[in-house]
């Protein structure tokens, strides 16, 4: 794609996320506030993970920290004098710093599943330690504080807290972007390829690997303290497990390789919760098949599917590509409606309420589901989501039919493959 | 002091169920340098899996037929898997072994609900073993006990007394060098990812019968397990016997202790001074009982980062 290209793009998506207050209701917005979040939190951790290639598995912990460091910032200063409201995530930023960098000082001297380890370590060591540790982290019901008004603004209005959380991701998301083009940036990458031969250069591998850490962590932060202007609250399940769990989902699910893909996973993900979880209970069974499904099929993440339909589109022709890439679409959602299917009506069978009333008639009475009732004794509908699978499976073979290069003359091949054998 | 001794023993009991998850994790994270999220995973099912089983065919053969699906759910998960995304490199597979923990996890919420099951002792092992003063010590935890030292010994066996163990142990230590000799490395790891799995598995049908048998039992035990696969050192049995044995007994004594290390230091006069700073001077012990394991972890991580008995890296 070429330069003005992105640029039109990257300016259009800014204008429609600085209109959404325009065109969204409050619930909505709402969730757009945590969308940034969770995309400026993913854009962090892939710093680490992507782009230095050092898997933490408790990231949770500064964005823990952070939002406990904002959430007592605005208790104690009230959003006046030198740090006014709109500034307060400056604070996250600073302990999500000085914590990353105890933490990474130790972590980084190691690699691979230790590294990943010390981090659960520290991670789980915050989260049992926080609710005995009263004063700090007001221990099972957390801190709570007021946004107080500065700048003119109030902030007693979810539009007012949406712009704020939206320029602080934008600049974040910025300086997140420049860190990647500066020599430090460099060198980042440099120590996920090949950290024994940075050292042998002459590099200091240790101090690489603890600068991205400590930016990862301070941007983590930064998002923390987001959160915690937005509940106006803080609690110690911030530093839950799971917060480390959906940050590492959301970043592999969007593609850890590109800038943007963890920010994309996590606006994708959240949004996902957001409208899924009210509708079924099973929405964390979906999250973790897809994904499984994207580790063992797309391992460069969701966003990498746009570059391979590029690729294809300057291999093959555009007619091809995108052909081929409506036909996995259609395929991917039938097959995903066959399992939808199956997951929910697995769940109303085994809910407890249905069980109960089965065992009180002695018979399976129907199910609704999907605006009409099913018997869950009849094959006829399990038959439904069959077809659908079918369908999806089908589809991905003839995509890959398709997609397959065409088959060579045999002395071309070989030319090839001894050009393979010579690089 | 019967309280100690009865602590000591549940200690004790707990570190060797502990061992009897970790010990598949081990030999697995020693073999292919890969820890498996997943393991504990195995260990719930098992549990599941019997509690599903004990009404049809009985409370002991419900046992060994939960062992048996959870290893032949831990060869699947290997088979078409783990093996697939093999050359992604090692943090793919954690990364998938991560999400399937996930789906089990949830799959599990979705058949047999967000909270605890109804999965007993049975009432023909539920009588007390002994008492001492006025306590009495249920015979099923000396039963738990004895199975996982039933295995740690059949799996000692088997690892130094047999041919296929020799086997097991050269593709742990050299898989390379195995392969070179003609040994079938990748089925050898199949088989003890399958045994693994199996031992999680007999270790939560046991187990489930006596503590909890929730969707979350993976969560609470898994983290543990890691700590005691770090603690004891890259697939070293003998490691992960000594952390499994370390910890349960920590932890185990730790509960009940109600002193802080404020009454530490004031044996130096220095109670007042701490506190004043109150904060971690002023826990009790038995409120960071939970937090000790990992404080374990952290410190050999950092200081010994091969375990206590693992070898140098």
């Amino acid at each position: 794609m070429s330069r003005s290209w992105t640029l039109l793009l990257l300016g259009g998506g800014v204008a429609l996320l600085a209109a959404l207050p325009a065109l969204l209701s409050a619930g909505l917005l709402n969730a757009s506030i945590q969308m940034l979040i969770a995309a400026l939190f993913a854009c962090a951790y892939s710093l680490l993970a992507g782009r230095a290639g050092l898997l933490s598995f408790g990231h949770a912990a500064y964005f823990g920290v952070g939002a406990f460091a904002t959430v007592h910032a605005m208790k104690a200063l009230g959003g006046n004098g030198l740090l006014p409201t709109p500034l307060l995530p400056l604070v996250g930023a600073l302990a999500g710093l000085v914590v990353g960098f105890v933490a990474g000082w130790f972590a980084t001297k190691r690699s691979g599943t230790t590294f990943a380890m010390i981090t659960l370590a520290v991670a789980e060591l915050l989260h049992s330690l926080a609710p005995q540790l009263k004063g700090w982290f007001g221990g099972e019901s957390g801190i709570s504080a007021m946004r107080m008004p500065a700048w003119g603004l109030t902030f007693g209005s979810t539009v007012e807290v949406y712009y704020l959380t939206l320029a602080w991701v934008l600049l974040s998301l910025a300086l997140l972007h420049f860190h990647g083009r500066t020599p430090l940036g460099r060198l980042t990458l440099a120590l996920r390829e090949n950290g024994h031969r940075l050292k042998f250069l002459g590099y200091d591998a240790h101090g690489v690997g603890l600068s991205a850490f400590v930016v990862s962590s301070m941007f983590a932060g930064i998002a923390g303290g987001l959160q915690a202007i937005n509940n106006e609250a803080a609690n110690y399940v911030v530093f839950d497990a799971s917060v480390s769990a959906a940050v590492v989902l959301n970043s592999y699910i969007g593609g850890v390789g590109s800038f943007l893909g963890p920010a994309l996973g996590a606006a994708l993900m959240t949004f996902f919760g957001y409208a899924v979880s009210d509708a079924t209970r099973s929405w964390l069974l979906y999250q973790g098949m897809l994904f499984v499904l994207v580790m063992m099929f797309v391992p460069v993440g969701l966003t990498g599917l746009f570059g391979a339909a590029a690729r294809l589109k300057a291999r093959r022709g555009w007619r091809l590509a995108v052909s081929v890439s409506a036909l996995a679409v259609v395929a991917t959602l039938c097959a995903a409606a066959g399992v939808v299917f199956v997951v929910e009506m697995l769940q109303r069978l085994c809910s407890h309420d249905y069980r109960a009333l089965a065992a009180m008639g002695g018979s399976w009475p129907p199910i609704a589901l999907f605006g009409r009732s099913w018997a869950p004794g009849s094959v006829a509908t399990w038959l439904v989501p069959a077809p659908l699978a079918v369908a999806g499976l089908l589809g991905w073979a003839a995509r890959r039919a398709l997609v397959a290069p065409p088959v060579q003359p045999p002395e071309a091949a070989a030319a090839v493959d001894r050009q393979e054998a010579l690089t | 002091m019967d309280t100690i001794v009865f602590a000591l023993l549940n200690g004790v009991i707990h570190g060797l169920l502990l061992f009897m998850v970790s010990a598949g994790l081990t030999l697995v994270f020693g073999m292919m340098g890969v820890l498996n999220f997943a393991h504990a995973s195995f260990y719930m099912l098992g549990a599941y899996f019997a509690y599903t089983l004990q009404g049809i065919v009985g409370f002991g053969p419900a046992v060994v037929l939960a062992a048996l699906l959870a290893g032949a759910v831990g060869v699947g998960v290997e088979r078409w898997f783990l093996r697939r995304v093999h050359h992604h490199g090692h943090a793919h597979e954690l990364l998938l072994t991560f999400g399937l923990s996930f789906i089990i996890a949830e799959t599990i919420k979705l058949l047999f609900g967000n909270h605890p099951v109804d999965y007993r002792v049975p009432a023909s092992l539920d009588f007390a073993a002994f008492s001492l003063g006025s306590q009495q010590y249920p015979m099923y935890r000396l039963l738990m006990g004895g199975v996982a030292i039933a295995m740690f010994a059949a799996l000692w066996a088997l690892l130094t007394r047999t041919r296929v163990g020799i086997v097991v142990r050269a593709a742990i230590y050299r898989p390379r060098m195995a392969e070179a000799l003609g040994h079938n490395v990748q089925l050898v790891f199949m088989g003890v990812f399958g045994v693994g799995a199996a031992l999680a598995g007999l270790a939560g049908a046991v187990a489930g019968a006596f503590y909890t048998t929730n969707p979350n039992m993976a969560l609470e035990v898994g983290v543990m397990v890691f700590v005691i696969v770090v603690v004891g050192g890259l697939g070293s049995l003998g490691g992960a016997m000594l952390a499994s044995l370390l910890i349960g007994v920590i932890t185990s004594l730790a509960v009940g202790v109600d002193r802080s290390i404020a009454d530490l230091l004031a044996f130096l006069g220095a109670r007042s001074w701490a506190e004043g700073i109150g904060g971690l001077l002023t826990l009790k012990v038995s409120s960071l009982a939970a937090t000790i394991p990992f404080a374990l972890m952290l410190f050999v991580l950092l200081v010994r980062p091969r375990g206590l008995m693992g070898e140098e890296a």
